[in-house]
């Protein structure tokens, strides 16, 4: 299709005031609409496919006007890394949304809700699918504004507190990628990221590493690296279950994939060869190894049962970041990007399981539950799945996507001494990930009941989380798909 | 080929209308019903036809071949042109005609409806603002310092009536304040500009630029240039000259703190703009930027910090105002095309977000609602007015698909540009402090419980009007191309070399 793209970031724009009416109305119809729009975006970004698997350059390109003075048109690109992850947000988005319609019910305000929810969509999908910086940040920030009044108006305890904090860090994160990305507007006069990245190398090497690090300090704030972590515990924990999953599913991927394309893609190679370009990434294994062990260990004592889901994101970005500092090489790519995805998918379906739990029982300290697998099975096994994924168990998804990125280490320790302890380090880590997954089941699932009279949730719940469980085993069982996708992608 | 009427004609039709505002306006006073109709009818006459006026300068400027960058405008022929009253057309003025004229009629049918009829006062109080317009607009074309001065004074003086309009003891108070400030601020100007003739024979603005340029003994210029980047950073509420504002802002009733905030305030700006860029360029007339740059730094950093501390929500705008003022100079500080740039977007994206705040907190300020714990909840309980508030306060935070972002983004890339990083740097976290208490308003509308429940009625006219400026900055923001274009024809005029 000519416009295939476009199409993805208008037809949500026009629906917000369609599905805001609807949900004036009834309380289910505003989420169907939603799931409607993700079903006919997830088409539209399909009818790319051929092109970024067999085109010239693997990938697939819209450009259309829009501030011609400042250099910056509205170009919407995918190629196999932005589809994956594209496609993956509009799964979640749907879930999200199904799952909201019994999770939400009692609540008030629900036409806001689901208007806003529509408006996040544009800015999640949107990030990932343009290659104009100007474009990007403008989704980038649009993400935020209806987190906040999401995580703020249907949160739990303190939510205005948890969303101002949110709001503040990735807002004072991004005013520092503004500052990048008005540096790299100034030295190279263009804002396409992949014609800035050849313009970048003839530039002042001493501005173009000014220009990484503000960049990447900026988008290591959204993906919660240890130490700018802060906000996520309570952003995470607070923020309605649906909220959480995108949260914890995309909007802190987006925080990597930013580092991904923006920084290592575009900015990085002016200085690759630098000294300071493997410091850089000695940088980036050192947050890595931190956000993991921290992350893991945090959620090994936490017994509030989002805020062990919330610190072990934390965790997995640490991988992520490991994976990043493993850049250009391709396996240890394609394992982050893949683990992206596969975390989306996990991580969303976690949350979704744990907002099941807590709609049921109403609590949120562990310990005080148990023995839930015999009521609520559904909730057990999506559960149990997810959090076996999340420990990197085969066959289930993160598997693939940690092996991945643990191949593309020991390839790298050939070139590089440095990565040899970091990647032992980072195996110990998943050993710890793998006792707060089973620490997490055991306590909630396991042992004898503590509660009488729980049933499992209502249709739409089960659905949502079927819909994710079924992903996070078939991309366990069968990720050539996305990694086909995903290696026609090439860096340098 | 453009003739002295075509320049003055649209402050002449405002000054006109204001003339006769009051005895049309009073003819009415007695009658039973229509009064509204009929006003609002008188107004937009005067500004169809301001508009008209402008347009047909617009055109006439622009249809000449090349237009000149500086069209001389005189009211003596040679040889004592050059010391006549001068008016000047060129792309930058044009410029800002066009936005005064419309921001001033979005501005004056809110004031139309937010002041009452009835009061005692009324048509006085349109008549003044209808002449503020006019003089601002002169400004906009005074071709020499001295019709520059006389026009930007009238202004001021003008605006102190707005202020007083409450006459109460705390507008009294503030009015006091600023015609202090003010009258200290003109004999610093005309002290400067004394010096300037004496070393150049004239004030025409391009005979002054000339003559300074080749001037070899700049010491008595330096003792100028203090005197008047004093005497219009005090008008233009710099720091450590910005006593005033707040109080006059907070004093006058919510129409004029809009009115003076997107007219008034940007004028400043303007006149800052004029004087610093246009005529004492640097670095060839007068290297001024560093201490600018530590200017607008202070001013960015006091005004947030003051913003922060404060709970009366109107004066908390106000603040933003002064913080508005530092963005504004980092912008004339950069001296670069994308600064200009910046700077005019910021005019009008500026301009409308402050009002719209006003107004907005005008609207909750006559219902009883000042502080930020009377805000508490009233999101639930006026959503309309509530979520103009919100949207106005993402636009002063820089929050993308909102016309301040855009205004921010020039400004510090423009810093970044002229090698003045540090400054960027302080802009962008002073920004963030801003965004903090901005939230922090919003979470006190909908966060925070409301000590009633009960739903308020919304004034349906006035929301109308801010419906307009919540489209306006969310246009703005989404598609800038619009305004840079207009801007676009100044870019090809700058003084100076990029």
């Amino acid at each position: 299709m000519q416009n295939a793209l476009l199409l993805t970031l208008f037809l949500p724009t026009l629906a917000v005031p369609f599905v805001y009416l609807s949900g004036k109305k009834s309380s289910r119809m505003p989420a169907f609409l939603i799931a409607l729009i993700c079903i006919i975006n997830i088409a539209l970004l399909s009818t790319t496919v051929p092109s970024i698997l067999n085109g010239a350059d693997h990938k697939y390109v819209e450009s259309y006007y829009w501030i011609p003075v400042l250099h910056s048109s509205f170009t919407l690109f995918v190629d196999g890394i932005s589809f994956s992850i594209a496609t993956i947000t509009l799964i979640l988005i749907l879930t999200a949304a199904l799952f909201s319609i019994n999770y939400m019910q009692e609540k008030k305000g629900l036409a806001e809700y689901y208007a806003l929810l529509t408006l996040l969509s544009i800015g999640l999908v949107g990030v990932f699918i343009t290659s104009n910086l100007m474009l990007f940040y403008f989704c980038w920030e649009l993400m935020l504004v209806p987190t906040y009044f999401i995580i703020g108006g249907w949160g739990y305890r303190e939510p205005y507190k948890a969303a101002f904090k949110f709001f503040i860090f990735t807002h004072a994160g991004a005013v520092f990628v503004l500052l990048g990305i008005g540096a790299i507007f100034m030295v190279t006069g263009d804002l396409d990221i992949f014609q800035a990245q050849t313009a970048l190398m003839t530039a002042n090497p001493e501005l173009v590493k000014w220009i990484l690090l503000s960049l990447t300090a900026g988008f290591a704030v959204k993906m919660a690296a240890v130490p700018v972590h802060m906000w996520l515990p309570d952003a995470h924990s607070e923020a309605p279950a649906p909220m959480s999953a995108l949260l914890s599913g995309v909007i802190i991927s987006a925080g990597a994939y930013a580092i991904l394309r923006v920084s290592l893609g575009t900015v990085f190679p002016a200085v690759m060869a630098t000294d300071f370009g493997s410091l850089f990434l000695h940088g980036l294994t050192v947050f890595g190894i931190l956000s993991a062990f921290f992350g893991s260990l945090i959620a090994l004592v936490e017994n509030d049962i989002k805020r062990i889901i919330a610190y072990s994101s934390i965790a997995h970005m640490g991988y992520v970041l490991f994976g990043l500092s493993l850049f250009p090489f391709q396996e240890a790519i394609t394992g982050t990007v893949l683990h992206l995805v596969n975390h989306a998918v996990s991580k969303g379906l976690l949350f979704l399981s744990a907002g099941a739990v807590m709609k049921q029982l109403e609590i949120r300290d562990i310990r005080e539950m148990g023995g839930l697998v015999g009521q609520m099975p559904i909730t057990a096994t999506s559960s149990t799945t997810a959090a076996l994924s999340i420990a990197g168990i085969p066959p289930f998804a993160c598997f693939i996507s940690e092996f991945l990125i643990f191949v593309g280490a020991f390839q790298t320790i050939n070139n590089d001494n440095f990565y040899l302890l970091p990647t032992a380090l980072m195996l110990v880590a998943t050993v710890l990930s793998l006792a707060y997954a089973l620490r997490f089941v055991g306590h909630i699932f396991l042992g004898s009941a503590k509660h009488e009279k729980v049933t499992d949730v209502p249709f739409f719940m089960k659905l949502a989380m079927i819909i994710l469980m079924a992903f996070v085993v078939i991309l366990g069982i069968w990720p050539t798909f996305f990694i086909q996708l995903i290696t026609s992608v090439s860096f340098v | 080929m453009i003739e002295i009427l075509d320049t003055a004609l649209p402050t002449i039709v405002f000054i006109l209308f204001s003339l006769l505002t009051i005895p049309v306006v009073k003819t009415i006073r007695k009658r039973k019903s229509g009064k509204t109709a009929f006003k609002v009818g008188w107004f937009s006459v005067a500004f169809i036809i301001a508009t008209i006026s402008v347009v047909n300068l617009a055109s006439k400027y622009y249809a000449q071949p090349s237009p000149q960058p500086f069209l001389n405008i005189t009211l003596t022929a040679e040889p004592l042109a050059m010391f006549s009253s001068t008016f000047l057309v060129d792309a930058v003025s044009i410029y800002m005609a066009i936005i005064f004229t419309i921001v001033g009629a979005v501005v004056f049918m809110y004031s139309l409806f937010y002041v009452d009829s009835d009061e005692k006062l009324s048509e006085r109080y349109y008549s003044i603002m209808l002449i503020i317009i006019g003089c601002v607009i002169g400004t906009a074309f005074a071709g020499d310092l001295l019709t520059l001065f006389i026009f930007w004074e009238a202004t001021a003086a003008g605006s102190s009536f707005l202020m007083l309009y409450r006459k109460t003891p705390k507008s009294l108070h503030a009015t006091l304040k600023y015609l202090v400030m003010i009258i200290i601020a003109s004999a610093f100007i005309v002290y400067g500009l004394s010096i300037v003739y004496a070393l150049t024979g004239t004030l025409n603005f391009w005979a002054v630029k000339n003559a300074l340029m080749a001037l070899g003994d700049k010491h008595l210029l330096e003792i100028a240039f203090i005197f008047i980047a004093a005497g219009y950073s005090i008008e233009a509420a710099v720091v450590p000259f910005h006593m005033w504002l707040p109080d006059a802002y907070t004093a006058a009733p919510a129409s004029s703190s809009a009115f003076l905030s997107a007219l008034v305030d940007q004028g400043s700006y303007y006149v800052l703009l004029r004087v610093l860029i246009y005529i004492l360029t640097p670095p060839t007339v007068m290297p001024w930027t560093f201490m600018f740059a530590v200017l607008s730094a202070l001013t960015m950093v006091v005004g947030n910090l003051l913003a922060l501390t404060e709970r009366n929500v109107k004066r908390l705008i106000a603040y933003v105002c002064i913080a508005d003022v530092g963005y504004n100079l980092v912008a004339i500080t950069s001296v670069t095309p994308l600064g200009i740039m910046g700077n005019l977007y910021f005019f009008l994206a500026g301009g409308i977000t402050t009002a719209l705040s006003f107004m907005t907190v005008g609207i909750f300020n006559s219902m009883g609602f000042k502080t930020l714990d009377d805000f508490s909840g009233i999101g639930r309980k006026m959503p309309l007015t509530s979520l103009a508030l919100t949207l106005a306060a993402f636009s002063f935070a820089g929050v993308p698909a909102f016309a301040g972002f855009i205004a921010k983004y020039l400004v510090f890339t423009s810093a970044i540009e002229a090698n003045l990083s540090w400054l960027a740097i302080i802009g962008v976290l002073t920004s963030v402090v801003q965004a903090a208490y901005l939230l922090r308003l919003i979470n006190y509308m909908y966060a925070k419980k409301p000590q009633e429940e009960a739903k308020i009625k919304e004034p349906k006219k006035l929301l109308a009007i801010i419906l307009i400026l919540v489209a306006a900055i969310i246009v703005l923001g989404v598609y800038p191309t619009i305004l840079l274009n207009l801007i676009d024809p100044v870019i090809q005029q700058l003084p100076f070399v990029p």
